[in-house]
């Protein structure tokens, strides 16, 4: 699989436009694969309520650079952020979301996410931290499915063996935070997940860790590889699994 | 025609047919010949010398006549006869051959029944007919049905048979009478055989030993008014749950262009019912009705038209098919070269259709795979099969996204032979990995496919299409295309699904091949085949060249609530497996027989490889309704391999279990079970019409005459020229044939009236 030509726009700036955050001469559906993005409304470090986009581009290229390097996966090449609310997220199957403790869904987008999800759609929450940010997104996932129960994703579950073999769920610190990798007191990291009404597994939670961060910065030195490599490998598993089941 | 031709010739026309033409004068034919010279001559010259007021023309007419008139009275003094061999009386027998199926109760138009015609004609004392034959010769009387036997008097005849065989019935006749002086048979019947046994078979016999048939036809040819079901088009095993699709024959006389219900039932519950529209009257239409078979065994599905004001026949407006349905989960692999999201929607999709176990394995990385679905950890350890014995426990094969050089030459070959030898579904899926541009073209297995491969294309980055797809008329009707909507809907069902999307462009069929369905779209410059199978050997072959179908299922354009998607690959996976065969696979003739009649159970063995087995021991365990089990050693047939095969006579009315278990050295090579139903059949009120060609063929290739009760009159007479049995030979004067005296009488007063018009008298 040859490297594909860099979007022929600029990227698309933080501001609230609306519409996929897609190189717009690209029709969805030329690669069996999309790495996509949840746009969310919110608040967070980035300012305008973008808690959505941290990270981003640089985590999601980084992390398609190298996916495609240990999963013979026929990917689109560059970022792809969309809102939860636009109908087109209905293509791309698997939707990433980080930063989750930002969150404040409008109406539309929990209709939005919810449809998503009951038409056999996937989410991959990440990087949110602590009782606070857990109480957020508890409170926002709630409003989309109130009486689906969060339960803990044990290390039996074949998710953890679908490309890789993992025995341990470890905290994943974001850069510079290697020394105390936990971005809150006691914090331990948990995978978390919610299944639909016929047991399918539907939104994985990976919380008190970010994975985005050691996908993003997996290519600098100073990030512990021991962190980078789980990332990774959980990242295959995450994706491999969800496009199989 | 025939009464005019005998008052003009004196005798009837089969006496010319069978008699030798002569003459009887008792000088040379050379004397002859000189006389009528010198009398012509003669004649020419008496013209020709008295001109008068003649031209040339009126000499040449008028001499013509006269030479015409001479000749006429010379054929005359010549004393023509006719040499016929004609039976002794008394010395010969007639075998009659008499109907005695059911159907000969039928009422004709008039009210009477078919039968009415024999107890007037042979079975009453004051029968002329019976009269003049028995005058003739020594009659025997036989009965026919199924079976055919002797009898003393057609008074025995019960019309109770539930077959007509015409050919068992001639054999039985000609070898009874073969050891006496045989003058014809006599068939009074409605010819309706409904038998497979071929009348040539019977007719060269009697040929041979110059037997005459005659046959009289009883009934109508037409019944009128009078609907028919027909054949009914249904296979005799189906998966638990699979949508069927039937289709059940319909002819009708009188009910042109109306519509009448077709209901379809399971044990007396209605499951199905279609408005079937009749056209022109005698032109026969296909209904084709869908439904579905719940609960796991044999069953007795039953075809049926209410009968209709003024039918004549009801008894032929319904039929019972046996079939049965199976429960096992049907084994498919899914082969998928990348992680794609086909996978995961379609095993959403047949997750609760507990008859399918949808194996995936899907390489993940080179020379990584995730199973998924697999029986135990030793399946698929090492990635595709490899062996023969390993692919073909599959039924089915879909292959996703998968480059053909994945493949060693000889996993290709395998993959051919799994449907060509083992008879199992292959489904080539679209994408970066499939058809021509994942290398395919000139493997084994393009040969499988139902579509021509094309070059790939230039462009780097590869075709790429957006398709709207939509049913050909071929796929309007088929079940893998219904999408679980009534027939008309099928279209708009379609229409509204989203676009999905193409990478490998193709626009051809194979010949031989079906489209079912088809895509356009602004970056197609042909239309897009999007949905096409073929038969390949014993198996079939299914191309589905989009990439992306589970966006019928998660696109916003479908509803939630849609099912679509999984209709789609339900009914798609079942149509995968459907008659896909066994190693082992019991079937018997028929499925229905009555008691007492012959069986056949044919059985095929194979090895774990589909290759034939010609030294198994085969045994089937034939259970009875009552629960009587009997064992039977199947036998090798020796003209085809790894074919087994024993007669048997179900006696018992009801469902009959039998199942066949293969062995070969002690090593079990497979089991199969299959249906018998016996029950006595309602054969003899389908196609009752009478069959007056099949009755000429016989009269006339046994040279016999073909009757109906309104000029059988002259059957007695007919036998006794036919030569057949002791004979001797009649010599019958043919000069004062008054065919001869009319002659004369023309010519001469042709001469006459030319002479007046022309002023020479």
């Amino acid at each position: 699989m040859s490297q594909q030509a860099p979007p022929r726009v600029s990227r698309p700036s933080f501001v609230d436009t609306r519409g996929p955050r897609m190189d717009p001469n690209e029709t969805p559906g030329r690669y069996p694969f999309y790495w996509t993005r949840a746009i969310y409304s919110g608040w967070g470090r980035r300012g305008w309520g973008q808690s959505w986009a941290t990270d981003y581009p640089k985590g999601d290229q980084q992390f398609l650079v190298v996916l495609k390097r240990l999963v013979r996966l026929n990917a689109y090449d560059w970022e792809n952020a969309i809102w939860l609310d636009d109908p087109t997220l209905r293509r791309f199957p698997i939707i990433y979301a980080v930063e989750v403790g930002g969150m404040d869904m409008t109406n539309a987008e929990v209709e939005g996410l919810r449809s998503y999800l009951d038409a056999g759609g996937f989410l991959i929450v990440d990087d949110f931290w602590g009782q606070r940010e857990w109480d957020v997104f508890e409170y926002n996932i709630r409003r989309v499915y109130p009486d689906h129960p969060i339960v803990d994703i044990t290390l039996d579950h074949p998710i953890y063996s679908a490309y890789y073999d993992i025995e341990e769920v470890k905290q994943v610190p974001a850069i510079g935070r290697a020394m105390y990798p936990a971005e809150c007191y006691g914090c331990v990291p948990y995978v978390k997940g919610i299944y639909d009404e016929d047991g399918r597994l539907v939104v994985i939670i990976n919380f008190n860790t970010d994975l985005g961060d050691a996908w993003e910065w997996a290519e600098d030195p100073r990030y512990p590889l021991e962190y980078s490599t789980y990332a990774y490998e959980m990242g295959a598993n995450m994706i491999v699994y969800a496009m199989s089941h | 025609m025939e009464r005019i031709f005998e008052f003009l010739f004196k005798y009837p026309p089969l006496f010319f047919e069978q008699g030798d033409f002569t003459f009887g004068a008792p000088m040379s034919v050379r004397l002859w010949l000189i006389i009528v010279g010198i009398l012509g001559a003669a004649t020419v010259a008496s013209y020709t010398i008295a001109r008068g007021k003649s031209t040339v023309t009126d000499r040449g007419v008028m001499a013509g006549l006269r030479v015409l008139l001479l000749a006429v009275i010379i054929v005359c003094l010549l004393q023509p006869s006719l040499i016929l061999s004609t039976v002794v009386p008394q010395q010969n027998f007639v075998g009659i051959l008499i109907d005695d199926s059911q159907s000969m109760l039928l009422a004709d138009e008039n009210g009477e029944p078919r039968n009415s015609f024999i107890n007037e004609e042979f079975a009453s004392d004051e029968s002329e007919l019976l009269r003049q034959l028995s005058d003739r010769f020594a009659l025997r009387f036989f009965r026919f049905s199924d079976v055919a036997g002797r009898i003393d008097s057609p008074s025995e005849l019960a019309y109770g048979g539930t077959h007509t065989n015409l050919s068992r019935a001639l054999d039985v006749a000609r070898e009874e009478l073969s050891g006496v002086p045989l003058s014809g048979l006599v068939m009074i019947t409605d010819g309706a055989d409904n038998d497979d046994q071929p009348l040539a078979e019977s007719l060269v016999p009697l040929q041979a030993a110059g037997v005459p048939v005659f046959t009289v036809g009883l009934g109508e040819e037409s019944i009128a008014p009078d609907i028919e079901l027909g054949r009914i088009e249904m296979p005799r095993a189906v998966l638990e749950g699979s949508s069927l699709t039937v289709d059940a024959v319909i002819t009708q006389t009188g009910f042109e262009n109306s519509t009448v219900p077709l209901i379809v039932e399971d044990e007396l519950q209605i499951i199905a019912e279609e408005m079937v529209e009749l056209g022109p009257d005698g032109e026969p239409v296909v209904a084709r009705i869908y439904f579905e078979l719940e609960g796991v065994g044999p069953r007795r599905v039953s075809f049926r038209i209410p009968p209709q004001p003024g039918e004549r026949v009801n008894r032929n407006n319904a039929r019972s098919v046996q079939v049965e349905v199976r429960g096992e989960r049907e084994k498919v692999l899914y082969f998928e070269g990348e992680p794609r999201f086909e996978v995961k929607f379609m095993r959403r999709a047949v997750e609760e259709d507990e008859n399918i176990q949808l194996v995936v394995l899907q390489r993940t990385a080179e020379s990584k795979f995730l199973r998924l679905d697999v029986d135990d950890g030793s399946e698929l350890e090492f990635g595709f099969p490899t062996s023969r014995e390993e692919l073909y426990r599959y039924r089915a094969l879909i292959l996703g996204s998968v480059e053909a050089s994945f493949f060693t030459y000889d996993q290709l070959q395998m993959i051919a032979d799994f449907v060509s030898e083992r008879g199992g579904g292959l489904l080539l899926l679209g994408g970066h990995g499939a058809f021509s541009e994942g290398g395919w073209q000139g493997t084994p297995v393009e040969e499988v496919m139902p579509v021509v491969l094309t070059s790939p294309s230039d462009d780097p980055q590869g075709f790429f299409a957006e398709v709207a797809v939509t049913p050909t008329p071929a796929g309007l009707t088929h079940p893998a295309v219904l999408l679980g909507v009534e027939q008309d809907q099928v279209r708009e069902r379609w229409d509204s699904l989203p676009t999905v999307t193409t990478v490998n462009p193709i626009s051809q069929v194979r010949p031989g091949a079906t489209a079912l369905l088809s895509g356009s779209g602004e970056q197609l410059a042909l239309e897009q085949i999007v949905l096409a199978f073929q038969r390949y050997g014993r198996g079939k072959s299914i191309a589905l060249t989009i990439q992306d179908s589970w966006l019928w299922q998660m696109h916003a354009d479908v509803p939630l609530e849609d099912q679509s998607h999984e209709t789609f690959w339900q009914q798609m996976i079942r149509w995968l497996v459907d008659g896909v065969p066994e190693a082992v696979e019991a079937v018997t003739d028929r499925e229905q027989v009555e008691p007492g009649e012959s069986v056949q159970l044919v059985t095929n063995v194979g090895d774990s490889s589909y290759i034939e087995v010609n030294n198994a021991t085969v045994t089937a365990r034939i259970t009875s309704p009552t629960g009587t089990v009997e064992e039977l050693p199947v036998s090798w047939t020796v003209q085809r391999d790894g074919e087994y095969s024993v007669e048997f006579r179900p006696l018992e009315e009801g469902e009959y279990e039998v199942e066949v278990t293969a062995e070969r050295n002690g090593e079990a090579l497979g089991s199969d079970k299959t249906y018998l139903y016996t029950a006595p059949s309602d054969d003899e009120y389908f196609s009752a019409s009478r069959r007056t060609q099949t009755l000429r063929r016989i009269a006339d290739e046994t040279g016999g005459q073909f009757y109906t009760p309104e000029d059988v009159s002259s059957l007695p007479e007919d036998i006794r020229v036919t030569g057949a049995g002791v004979t001797l030979v009649e010599e019958l004067d043919l000069w004062d044939m008054p065919f001869l005296f009319f002659l004369l009488l023309m010519l001469m007063g042709g001469e006459w009236g030319f002479r007046r018009i022309r002023g020479l008298i």
